[in-house]
């Protein structure tokens, strides 16, 4: 498999503390991993350090070889790697398909000039890309939502719109931030069908945080664990139920 | 798939009902007298005050207000260029419109270096106040305190000082604004300036420089209002810097609430209404300011979402969307 992205000795230091602790690894086409660790361990830093939201001290990450490190975060995800938000980053005073349609920013052609003068060009694209919003809005079944104002959506719709607003532009990464927290046992069960679908038939490389136990044993391929910044841990999901770091990092010594 | 897009029916009846308005109102003058007419001018003036600020604190959701700066801008450079250095007003409506487009970066340069909410409108505050100064005590360039008087010119034979000509300059230059504003609404534009608006981190994840959007957006405001400043200088005859003053940014700011924050709609219904309102008042002398206020709160206090919102009840025609499915 092809290696997507590849994270080298990251860290994170906020005057005197470290947030990230020399964390590498890979993230090969169509993998899904997972990173757990207690609160504070330092899951979220990790993502914004890869996404460009949190500059990191040292250490590199490279998209097919290309670094990315240090670039802004609309450089990075124009690059490829996409992220969601742990609380939610929808737009909700723009409907499902304005949403989706964010999405596709990079995608869409034509100069300020052409979409001011309305110039074909740039009605074009534009038309070309409704299309294919309303196309993954389908996919998920969530079509007849398009024209829905997206804050008046329900928590689980709102998480997957934010899914495909996130993958409309076929990223080849995916930075996944607990897709699962706040949902339904049903909408969970969605969730999980669409990461899978996701890596398996787009090959799309899958990071994801997660507190939900199950999701994260039934979904990832390998598992990162981390507590206090630092890897303390990491393989298959029966590896990690047996490892004793892991075992102690999450209810103390025993 | 059909039942779920806005049917071409109602996209047909939204261009109709745009392109309707422009159209009935070339035949205005015949029912204006030369007042009347007047008030009509200053109309079209307020409706491009009002498009430039709300695009600004509506729709991007920025707490500037360098509104009426963009507006003295355009008037003085206007008044400048045709008295001082002779140009035809005309020529001058583009130049106006650039030079409020800088006076729109140099706002939005406040704001991209982090200085957001109350910060940015007491910096923008500022800077409308600063240039008051400017225009007082460059006497030379702006005649301070007299103000600045332009030229008489005669454009196609007509004085530009005749109203129905001035208001078919108006009209002109007002419909191709709010088409081109329009246009950009209902664009990747559009789209993005909403996003940084309601989550600007979500939105660089998406991305969309959210540097440039808000650049550009203050620029595009600057534009506009420059140029409804150019057209103001016609309009009056004569500049002064009184004009330009925290008055002039209070009215346009109800304007703004009245018809809708963040609406293309609502800032043509605002500053149509509230320019309208006083001439109604004047039936009542001594209670006019007291009457305005009344009715300025009544509205807000019954549709806290402006006008706009009663119309966007009444058909789907009038909704806001930010894409555009023509063609």
């Amino acid at each position: 498999m092809t290696d997507l992205l590849t994270i080298e000795g990251l860290s994170v230091r906020f005057s005197g503390l470290t947030a990230l602790d020399d964390v590498s690894f890979t993230l090969e086409e169509g993998a899904v991993r997972a990173v757990i660790g207690p609160n504070g361990a330092g899951k979220s830093t990790l993502f914004n350090a890869i996404s460009g939201y949190v500059t990191p001290t040292s250490g590199t990450v490279h998209l097919y070889g290309r670094e990315l490190t240090r670039l802004t975060p609309h450089a990075i995800a124009e690059q490829g790697v996409r992220r969601t938000f742990q609380n939610g980053g929808l737009f909700p005073a723009l409907t499902v398909l304005e949403n989706v349609l964010t999405g596709l920013h990079a995608q869409t052609e034509g100069s300020f000039l052409d979409i001011l003068l309305g110039r074909s060009k740039a009605l074009k694209s534009e038309a070309e890309n409704i299309h294919r919003a309303r196309e993954l809005l389908k996919l998920m079944s969530m079509d007849h939502m398009a024209d829905t104002r997206a804050g008046d959506l329900s928590g689980g719709q709102q998480r997957i719109v934010e899914i495909v607003r996130t993958v409309a532009s076929d990223p080849p990464v995916l930075l996944l931030d607990e897709p699962a927290v706040g949902l339904s046992p049903v909408a969970r069960a969605q969730m999980m069908d669409i990461i899978h679908r996701l890596a398996g038939e787009k090959g799309v490389g899958i990071l994801l945080i997660e507190h939900a136990v199950e999701l994260v044993m039934a979904a990832a391929d390998r598992i990162l664990v981390m507590a206090a910044g630092a890897r303390i841990a990491e393989g298959t999901p029966e590896e990690i139920r047996e490892d004793r770091a892991v075992l102690e990092a999450y209810l103390g010594h025993s | 798939m059909s039942t779920i897009m806005p049917s071409a029916r109602q996209r047909s009846l939204r261009i109709w009902a745009f392109w309707a308005v422009p159209a009935l109102l070339l035949l205005l003058p015949l029912a204006t007298n030369a007042y009347t007419q007047f008030i009509v001018n200053g109309m079209l003036i307020s409706v491009l005050v009002t498009l430039g600020f709300t695009l600004v604190i509506g729709n991007l959701g920025q707490l500037a207000f360098a509104n009426t700066a963009f507006f003295g801008i355009g008037a003085y450079a206007s008044a400048m260029l045709t008295a001082k250095f002779g140009l035809p007003w005309i020529v001058t409506i583009p130049l106006a419109g650039a030079l409020g487009a800088l006076g729109g970066f140099l706002a939005s340069a406040a704001a991209l270096r982090g200085i957001r909410s109350y910060y940015l409108a007491i910096i923008t505050l500022a800077f409308g106040e600063l240039m008051r100064w400017a225009y007082l005590h460059t006497k030379p360039l702006t005649g301070g305190t007299d103000g600045l008087p332009l030229p008489r010119e005669v454009v196609f034979g007509i004085s530009l000082s005749d109203d129905t000509l001035k208001f078919y300059i108006f009209l002109g230059v007002t419909v191709v604004l709010v088409k081109a504003t329009l246009n950009l609404m209902r664009s990747r534009f559009g789209r993005s300036v909403m996003a940084v608006r309601e989550n600007e981190v979500a939105t660089a994840s998406l991305a969309i420089p959210t540097a440039r959007v808000i650049l550009v957006t203050f620029i595009w405001s600057g534009f506009v209002v420059g140029c409804a400043g150019a057209l103001f200088a016609r309009h009056v005859g004569h500049v002064f810097p009184e004009s330009f003053g925290m008055l002039h940014l209070i009215a346009s700011f109800a304007m703004v609430l009245v018809g809708g924050l963040g609406s293309v709609l609502g800032a043509v219904l605002g500053a149509v209404l509230l320019t309208a309102l006083p001439e109604y008042l004047r039936a009542f002398p001594g209670m006019e300011e007291l009457f305005f206020g009344l009715i300025v709160a009544a509205v807000l206090v019954a549709m806290p979402m402006g006008l706009a919102s009663l119309l966007r009840r009444l058909s789907p025609i009038f909704v806001e969307r930010y894409y555009r499915e023509e063609s």
